[in-house]
Parts: structure tokens; sequence; C-alpha cells
């Protein structure tokens, strides 16, 4: 085990709350630290405040109790720096963009040369194996290679911090298997690079993270915080592994609380 | 997958040129038959009607000035052939530049309106008000400020325009996606290039859909201004050509002014359709042109 201190300290949450005007307790009392390089997931059942979580991280929601510090400094000062990036379930790629522009996108709006956009966007859609497809219209895209365009759009800032808000979660199971095996790859490349990834799905969850947050509804809560103490690379062969089947019923017994 | 793309469909109610298509269309048989689908049924029904008008004319022989034969309209129109010309290029001149007014101003009030929302608030319903007051109304009152001519109906065109396209297109710049307004907003886009690279392209179907309500509008306001502020002599457009005949009862003549108001219509509208086929067909729903998913 590596020293905790030397570690940077990539989103810290202290008694972090969310309640909705109309009364609602969407997060109560969270506390959590993520450090740099984790692959932290936060899964739980809809209404569990998972994606509220995410929407204050990102800075689109605020919270309204505690404490909340992304990359050492607030939400949206985080965002500012360029350092984090997002996925989203709905890939919203531009539909009358190429693959290549809307990869390009991010380091456009940040007033990046021509040159180096496409050279940076071209890197990015290799990763996630999009090459012959950069000039292709969105359109004729199958839903994975979306999610890839996608994911390549997020990759293109060499983020820091991805942030992933149910990514698979519109996509058939083979797809998805295939797409997690992909990030995972992606992941190993650039070990410290910090991904915390919002699911419903608890074998997505372990087969990917290094911790589990388990989240509980009503209101929304970390339940606990499971380790997944499996080295990498994982390939298919975990998810039929004595150790993954453990994994997942403890991460289900903590969801059942 | 391009290849099914083409397959035809009933696009439009219009039968649209074979140089309008899709460049990728299918082999030449299927193209053969889609033709003949589309262009032989209005062709013969074409026909059968203007035969039957003819026949009708010369059998319960009809008064000219009640009623022109299609014959009759086709020699009045070849004999005044330079007038007509002069008369319809005259209107062409002035409803383009109407339109062209009422798609900047349309459009560029939009961004202004859209960009925000207390301007929205407070301009917008006048711009309804404004739109609820009849053209005819209003011409007479431009007439005195800017004088008989081809400015007086290059602004009544535009008018009637104007409100098609601003609502459209403030339509199509207020339904943007909100997932990505929100991608647009975590990469730290300014309210500009949300603006322009965002919210304009996505509100281009809307902004189609105004082109092609106004560009048939700036020519009836073209003819319209030409009735109420329309110059005489050799300038004179359709309009006054048309108020002219009226005046002296040739009836056939004002049967050729009238189809070529008509057809100056219909061209216009061919003309924005292919545009929007243009802009639209590689990421658009509206203009793909096929049955797929």
């Amino acid at each position: 085990m590596e020293a905790m201190a030397n570690v940077k300290e990539r989103v810290r949450m202290e008694r972090l709350s969310k309640v909705y005007p109309n009364g609602t307790v969407a997060v109560q009392d969270v506390n959590l630290s993520i450090r740099e390089g984790e692959f932290l997931s936060f899964v739980g059942p809809s209404g569990c405040g998972k994606s509220t979580i995410f929407k204050m991280i990102t800075g689109l929601s605020g919270a309204t109790g505690g404490k909340l510090e992304v990359m050492g400094t607030s939400p949206k000062q985080a965002r500012k720096q360029s350092d984090t990036a997002f996925v989203f379930q709905d890939h919203t790629l531009l539909p009358w963009s190429s693959v290549l522009d809307n990869v390009a996108l991010p380091l456009a709006l940040r007033g990046v040369s021509r040159q180096e956009r496409t050279r940076e966007a071209e890197r990015a859609i290799e990763l996630v194996g999009l090459k012959e497809h950069a000039r292709s219209m969105p359109r004729q895209l199958s839903g994975g290679m979306k999610m890839r365009a996608s994911i390549a759009r997020a990759l293109v800032s060499r983020p820091k911090l991805l942030l992933m808000d149910e990514p698979f979660g519109a996509l058939d199971e083979i797809t998805r298997q295939t797409l997690q095996l992909e990030l995972l790859d992606i992941w190993s490349r650039d070990r410290e690079m910090t991904v915390l990834f919002v699911t419903h799905n608890v074998f997505e969850a372990v087969f990917l993270s290094t911790r589990i947050a388990v989240m509980t509804p009503r209101p929304g809560k970390v339940a606990s915080l499971i380790d997944v103490p499996v080295p990498f690379p994982r390939d298919d062969s975990f998810r039929s592994a004595p150790e993954f089947g453990r994994i997942v019923r403890s991460v289900s017994d903590a969801l059942k609380h | 997958m391009r290849s099914d793309i083409a397959t035809e469909s009933a696009g439009t109610a219009l039968p649209s040129l074979p140089s309008a298509r899709p460049a990728k269309a299918a082999g030449k048989p299927s193209r053969w038959l889609s033709w003949r689908k589309k262009v032989l049924p209005p062709s013969i029904a074409f026909v059968v009607f203007v035969g039957g008008w003819e026949l009708f004319c010369r059998l319960a022989d009809i008064k000219p000035y009640l009623l022109p034969k299609p014959s009759d309209i086709v020699r009045a129109a070849s004999e005044n052939a330079s007038n007509l010309w002069t008369s319809v290029y005259t209107t062409i001149t002035e409803a383009v530049l109407g339109f062209l007014l009422s798609i900047l101003l349309g459009v560029g009030m939009a961004i202004v309106l859209a960009a925000s929302k207390l301007v929205e608030r407070s301009v917008y319903p006048y711009a309804i008000i404004l739109q609820t007051i009849p053209i005819v109304a209003v011409a007479p009152i431009i007439v005195i400020w800017f004088g008989a001519g081809i400015n007086a109906i290059v602004i009544i065109a535009f008018l009637i325009g104007f409100f098609p396209m601003l609502s459209n297109t403030l339509i199509g710049l207020n339904s943007t996606d909100h997932n990505m307004k929100n991608l647009f907003y975590l990469y730290n886009a300014s309210p500009l290039q949300t603006m322009f690279r965002l919210r304009l392209p996505a509100a281009l179907p809307y902004i189609v859909a105004g082109l092609k309500i106004s560009c048939t509008l700036a020519v009836i306001g073209a003819i319209v201004g030409e009735y109420i502020a329309g110059i005489g002599g050799g300038q004179g457009g359709l309009g006054y050509a048309i108020t002219v005949a009226a005046s002296r009862l040739k009836t056939a003549y004002l049967f050729a002014c009238g189809f070529s108001a008509s057809l100056l219509g219909i061209a216009f509208f061919l003309l924005v359709n292919a545009f929007s086929k243009w802009m639209l067909s590689s990421w658009h729903e509206s203009e793909m042109n096929s049955h797929e998913g």
C-alpha cells in the first residue's frame, strides 16, 4: 500500500447535503474522499441521490449543506481549469458535425488552434477505436459507436477527472460489456486519471471499479464503501471469478439496507 | 446505408425536379418508375383540366372578357411577353429584397430576443400585436413615409414575411436540447459560443420552416405593395399590371399575370426547398427522405 499522504485528493465531500426547495432530501451527510487514480462507482437504485451528487461535482447544481471540493477548489472553479471531462447517458453529439468536429468541440470552445485540436481529436478517436469513422456523421453510427465518440470527446482534453453518469445505461448488454473492457483499457494507459462512474448496475460497478460507494435512497446516503481489491488489467474472465461473485453479493447486501 | 436513403418517398406535395433529388439516387429503372409515378398523374390531370376548360369555353361560347380560353391566355401572354417579363422581373426584385430583409431582421431579432429572456418577455408581445395589424392598413402609412415605389413595396414585402421568420427562429432557438446546453455549460462555452455553435444550428430546421412560409408571403407582399404603392409606366410590377388589366377588362392578360404570380411563388418555394434539402439532408430527419429507423 502506498502512503496515503502522498496521493493527491481529487474530490472531497464533508457532510455534503442537498435539499430541494420542495423539501425532498436528495443527499444527506455524505462524507467521501476520492484520491487520484481511483475508479470509484456510485451504485444504487434510482432516487438514491447518485445523480444529484454527480450534478454537484460538475457544478450544475449547488450543495445546500456541507462542503464539496473538486481538484482542491470549488466545483465551478474546477470546471474552469478544464481538467474535468463529462460523459452522460445521452451521447449529446451535435448531429450537424462530424465525429471529428464533435470530439474536438471542448478544445474548439477553449480556442485551441485547428491544427492542434485535429491532432488531439484524432488521438482520442483512435483510443476509442473509431478511426475509420472520424469523418462520419453521428446518425451514421450505432448506439455503441456514438457512446465511443462521446467518450473520445471527454478524453480529448486529457482530463485529470473523468465524470461518467450512467454512460452505458442505454446500450445493450453485449455492447455494454465491450465498452466496459475498452474503458478499462483506456484508463490503464493513464492511471493518474480519476474516474467517477454513476451506475445502477452492480455487475458493472464491480467489474470496473477500485472502490464502490453503495447508495441507498430516502434520504440519499452512502450506505457503505466497498473496496474491489482485484488488480488490473481485468478481462472477461473476472466476470466469472469467485472473487467477483463475492463482491457482487456484498454490494447487493449493502443495497438492501 | 446511403443507397436506401435514396428510396423515394412522398416528400412534398409538389413534384420535385429530378435534379433536386440526391445525386446518389438508385439505378435508372427505379428512378424512371418513381418519376412516372410522381409526375404522370398530375400531368394527366392538368391536360384534362385545361382541355376541358378550352372545350367548355368554345362549346358554351363564353365571352372572353368573362372567362378567357386557355389559348387566349397563352396568346395574351405571348403578345405582351416583354411587358409581362418586365412586370415579373420587377416583382421578383421586390420580393427577393423583401424576403432577404425579413430573413436578416427576423433571424437577427430572434437571436437578440433569445439571448435574453427579459428582452424577449418585454418585446415579443408587441411583435405579435404588430403582426395582427392588417398589412393593407399599414401599407398607406409606409407609402406616406417612404414614397410610392420600390422602397415602400420592399418594406411591405418584408413586413409580411418578417413575423414568420422571427417566431419560427425564436421557437427553434428556445428548444435546444437541455443535455446539449448542459454540455456547453460544463465545457465553459461563452453565451456567444452557445448561440452560434449550438442554438442557431439546432434551430436550423425551424428557420427553414420559416423560410418556406416567408418566401411565398414575400411574393404576395410585393404584389399587394404594387397595388398600393405601385409605380406606373414600364417599371410596374405584376400587381400594377393586374390593376391595369382589370380596369381595361383585358381578362386574358389578367389571367396571364395571375398565373405568372403563382408560378413565381412556386419557383420561390422550390428554391427554398432545395436549399433546405442541401442544408439539412446530412443530419435532420425532416430532409433525410428515407424510411429507415
